[in-house]
């Protein structure tokens, strides 16, 4: 808990000390007083309305369903499918392919995340000594990978890795004494990965680099003056002064990446051509085949909500960190 | 005495060194332009490739000099992609539920996250992490019921239903983030309206949201691109009769490039991946400055 709550400076609001004594009482008669509570529920109700019914219902239905075998005759007849209890857990817990997806999703994640992180916060730095005209220009390149769709960035890494006609095989051709024409980066499923890390970690590190900038513009320039001129090395100041303020940014960013990350869907499912191959399923495609193309819909909500359990189980500190950080007073 | 003994030495210590860390200041400084340069490359190179390629024909696609010019610069591709693709209406298509639904996003998304910034209600902290642990939940997971759900509503294949879902979905990060910025402004000036006795929703609109603008244009920013980004989205809820007319851009491009194989017009493909930038070119040329002034705002201070 302490550790959780060191971040920022929020005691005052922390465990609703100034609420605690005014909820036991009466409480409707004495808010409507003092805020006129009415107003800020409309003004709340119809975000919570939209969320309530497009987000939160739908993932209760899922939950459902996952306890439920729902098959194409039960979605063409329109019949409520029987109920299976956790048949459908246990028949994903116990399948050796669904573990091998989840190796293979949690190893994307943290290598993708890992150098999406440090390649952003390194050129978020690398920014900060070059020229305002670099600076910009920086910015304005990475502000169209940031802004170009997942769909398209995938289509164009289809392209530039097409075995006859893509344009890294034509370089890497070039290299003296290496044949790389017709070469086909599928086949290997390392090489097949590393493409889809490449594509997910080039559309990745600009919102990265350009938010840990922003951030970098906060860090007191007096400070790392001093430190300089108390000799510290760059090495230094990065670590004691640097990160340290940049901290809470950088756990927000991280927690997103991962979320993001956690969910490939898109890139993989482009440059595999909408068929991935074993060896590129993920939870996302994984649980999407079972569910729509094979059509065991009930399975692909088991696979999704265990995957959520999955990220959840694993994320839960770093999430409660960045709300908490979020709800800075 | 102690302050006067004291300049020269560190005077003498700092001119012993300065030479030496000069070099090593103009030697970082120098690998950090190569490194930047070569970043630069990484990132704009594809984009270039594509902007090349947009400009020509097919058989120039396929003849294995992907850096070669284009033989004439035409547009024709670009005329190719938006009549006969139909990406022209695809556009447009999308345009119109970018605009709605970040609108709507921002009204009711800054309507809460003011509420659950600057009121205190019993349930506020619950509806603020109901809301916030939307971020949480990848997108495909909620695919199958929300399609049973507009279709129950008869929203399948309507723009009204994937403009709500683009709300729905854009709300948590949106809540997160404005609810952040809006603690991090000052209380006086509120306070001093509530005195004037402005109205609550007057307070909202002539007060708050002015003086959260560069949170809320950066936050807009990131809608836009969110919103114009989505594919699963609209793949699963443009579906089912007359959808076909009402498809969005990404959809389009997916349509290109799976339909046809090596028969399909490349060029055309290129053409529309290109136009698919267009739009946040324009945003960005508008709001560059606030993009990287606002981003960080209400998170890190």
């Amino acid at each position: 808990m302490s550790v959780v709550d060191s971040p920022a400076t929020r005691r005052p609001r922390d465990p609703g000390g100034p609420r605690q004594n005014r909820v036991p009482g009466h409480v409707a008669p004495r808010r409507r007083k003092r805020n006129s509570g009415l107003v800020p529920w409309a003004l709340a109700v119809p975000a919570l309305v939209l969320i309530a019914a497009l987000l939160g219902y739908p993932l209760v239905r899922m939950l459902v369903l996952s306890f439920q075998n729902m098959r194409l005759r039960e979605l063409i007849s329109g019949r409520t499918p029987p109920w299976v209890g956790f048949d459908q857990y246990t028949r994903v817990l116990t399948d050796e392919v669904f573990w091998a997806v989840v190796g293979r999703t949690v190893a994307f994640t943290v290598v993708s995340v890992l150098i999406s992180v440090i390649g952003g916060l390194s050129i978020a730095l690398l920014m900060r000594r070059v020229t305002r005209g670099v600076r910009l220009f920086m910015v304005i390149a990475m502000m169209f990978v940031w802004a170009l769709p997942q769909l398209v960035a995938a289509q164009i890494f289809r392209w530039m890795t097409d075995s006859d006609f893509g344009v890294v095989n034509y370089l890497i051709d070039k290299l003296p004494g290496v044949n790389y024409q017709n070469h086909s980066w599928f086949v290997n499923p390392w090489q097949g990965w590393s493409v889809i890390t490449a594509l997910v970690v080039w559309a990745g590190i600009p919102f990265l680099a350009i938010t840990l900038n922003a951030g970098l513009t906060q860090v007191p320039k007096e400070l790392l003056e001093a430190a300089t001129v108390d000799g510290a090395t760059p090495w230094q100041s990065l670590r004691n002064i640097i990160l340290p303020i940049l901290k809470p940014l950088i756990t927000i960013v991280t927690t997103l990446s991962v979320i993001w990350n956690f969910g490939l869907f898109t890139q993989a499912w482009v440059l595999r051509d909408g068929h991935p191959e074993p060896q590129f399923q993920t939870l996302a495609t994984y649980s999407y085949t079972q569910a729509f193309g094979q059509a065991r819909y009930s399975l692909g909500s088991a696979i999704a909500v265990i995957t959520v359990l999955l990220m959840l189980g694993v994320m839960i500190f770093y999430i409660r960190q960045m709300f908490r950080i979020g709800e800075v007073d | 005495m102690t302050t006067i003994t004291k300049p020269p030495a560190t005077k003498t210590s700092s001119a012993g060194r300065r030479p030496d860390e000069k070099r090593d200041l103009k030697i970082a400084t120098g690998m950090s332009h190569v490194a930047l340069v070569a970043w630069a490359v990484i990132t704009a190179g594809p984009l270039l490739w594509v902007l090349l390629a947009s400009f020509k024909s097919n058989t120039e696609i396929f003849l294995g000099k992907p850096f070669a010019l284009p033989n004439q610069f035409s547009f024709d591709t670009y005329i190719n992609a938006w009549s006969d693709a139909h990406i022209g209406r695809y556009f447009l298509n999308s345009v119109f539920v970018v605009l709605i639904s970040t609108a709507g996003t921002m009204l009711f998304g800054a309507m809460a996250a003011y509420v659950l910034a600057r009121y205190k209600f019993p349930g506020n902290r619950a509806i603020y992490y109901l809301f916030v642990s939307g971020l949480a939940f990848p997108t495909f997971m909620a695919l199958a019921p929300l399609f049973y759900i507009l279709k129950g509503l008869g929203l399948l294949g309507s723009f009204t239903g994937l403009i709500l879902v683009y709300i729905a979905y854009s709300l948590p990060f949106t809540i997160f983030f404005l609810a952040a910025f809006f603690k991090s402004l000052p209380y006086e000036i509120e306070e001093a309206a509530t005195v004037d006795g402005a109205s609550h929703v007057r307070k909202f609109f002539q007060i708050m949201m002015p003086m959260a603008r560069s949170g809320l244009v950066s936050i807009t920013i990131f809608n836009i691109v969110g919103q114009w980004n989505q594919y699963l989205l609209p793949v699963v809820i443009m579906s089912g009769p007359g959808a076909d007319q009402k498809l969005l851009l990404t959809q389009g491009i997916a349509q290109i490039s799976v339909s046809a194989g090596y028969q399909a017009e490349w060029s055309t493909l290129f053409a529309a991946l290109v136009l698919t930038i267009l739009p946040m070119i324009i945003v960005y040329a508008i709001f560059q400055r606030q993009i990287q002034a606002g981003l960080t705002a209400g998170a890190v201070k």
